[in-house]
């Protein structure tokens, strides 16, 4: 990015994030943080204040990963009767989802809900309970809005997702990288995209990587 | 000779090592320290901004017996006059305060009738746990744009969350009998433009027994 910066190519970042305020032009993010807030609050209102749980991680270096956790944390870590037995990384991947919602299953048999940090590894997730003959005793949310995971709330099969609008914000970024090239420089250095809580009461509102 | 140039070839290479090492042992204590003393503390950086920018910036709320008439009147006018919103989202915030009357009390509310005459709950100062970016994004004070990582930026919301309970809600909640007047400054999340604002939820960041 600073190389990209210094050759005088301008950057606009959509969604990841670099840890720095003046080496793109502008990053336009989801509100992961918040997002997961917004889950955490639905998590506790229904699986309730008490019982296990474990949690999928992303990518450990990625801010996402953390933002989503913390968030979700904020919230749930207020609940004693809530205790995470497991806190392992599926690299936001589906496959490794699966692998390691198995073995958390084998050690833990009697969680009542996993928390994802992305809707792939939610998907991996709930493969693996179904395999386990255990999709109807855990709850699994995940985080993204992918269009098979808001399908899947609709069926009763995941619990919830957080919508992420990646088209809002590639928009938006089109829309600055237009504006950057007819001379404007003052852009804001990060615009965060709200993420909205789907669950099966408003999942009919959502499809297509957005609100219909 | 030979073992003369292998000991000046070793002799060599030691100096070398010594001088510049390969690696470095450091105790974990000290890099974990290290770490710790260059680390955002969102902990400390929230207290400092509650004495030093919130509490002082609470006469530019809007009042209560202003913003709730506009409400009624035209929700969308409203938002548009006296709300502020952050990035792209259809949610927004008020940043308020005004003085009302206690009508009931709950474990995690306390709601207010702020118009003369009136006994209908219009402010409800949220009592039970605070999650939530109101108090960080309300006042317009703080912009993520200011801070390389995110997590520094959202960690201050959580700690700010905590200064209102440890802080405003264990004197609000003594504060908080039916009848009793009560002035409040705080901040109000709303969701979107559907969102029924009879009452307005509002964080509080002061209160006082009047």
């Amino acid at each position: 990015m600073e190389k990209a910066k210094a050759a005088g190519i301008p950057v606009f970042c959509i969604d990841r994030e670099i840890n720095s305020t003046n080496a793109a032009v502008s990053q336009i993010l989801s509100d992961s943080y918040s997002g997961c807030v917004k889950l955490g609050q639905y998590f506790v209102k229904t699986v309730g204040k008490e019982g296990e749980y474990a949690e999928l991680l992303g990518i450990v270096g990625d801010n996402n990963t953390w933002n989503r956790s913390k968030g979700f944390h904020s919230v749930v870590n207020r609940y004693p009767g809530l205790k995470m037995v497991a806190q392992q990384s599926g690299d936001f991947d589906r496959a490794k989802g699966l692998e390691v919602m198995q073995s958390i299953l084998q050690a833990h048999p009697n969680i009542k809900a996993v928390f994802c940090g992305n809707d792939a590894m939610a998907m991996g997730a709930y493969q693996a309970l179904v395999s386990a003959g255990k999709d109807k005793q855990v709850k699994v949310f995940g985080f993204d809005g992918a269009d098979e995971v808001v399908r899947m709330i609709a069926e009763g099969k995941i619990a919830a997702t957080g919508m992420q609008f990646p088209k809002t914000m590639a928009r938006k970024s089109a829309e600055f990288a237009d504006e950057y090239i007819k001379g404007k420089r003052d852009f804001p250095q990060k615009v965060p995209v709200a993420v909205e809580l789907v669950t099966p009461e408003n999942v009919a509102k959502y499809g297509d990587y957005g609100k219909k | 000779m030979r073992a003369v140039r292998w000991i000046i070839a070793i002799a060599i290479i030691a100096v070398v090592c010594w001088l510049f090492p390969l690696f470095h042992v450091v105790p974990l204590k000290k890099v974990k320290a290290e770490q710790a003393a260059t680390a955002f503390n969102a902990t400390r950086f929230a207290e400092n901004f509650w004495t030093n920018q919130l509490l002082p910036s609470l006469n530019k709320a809007v009042k209560a017996g202003v913003l709730l008439p506009a409400i009624q009147a035209d929700p969308a006018a409203a938002k548009k006059k006296y709300a502020r919103s952050v990035g792209l989202s259809d949610a927004y915030f008020y940043f308020l305060s005004g003085t009302g009357r206690v009508v009931s009390v709950s474990d995690d509310a306390i709601s207010l009738a702020v118009t003369d005459g009136t006994t209908n709950a219009e402010i409800s100062l949220q009592t039970g746990l605070i999650f939530g970016d109101a108090i960080r994004d309300g006042t317009g004070l703080l912009n993520a744009s200011d801070y390389p990582n995110s997590q520094d930026f959202n960690d201050i919301s959580a700690a700010l969350d905590h200064l209102v309970e440890t802080r405003v809600l264990p004197g609000l909640r003594q504060q908080a009998k039916p009848g009793a007047k009560i002035f409040f400054a705080g901040c109000a999340e709303v969701d979107d433009e559907s969102t029924d604002l009879k009452p307005l939820n509002v964080i509080p960041i002061q209160t006082k027994a009047e």
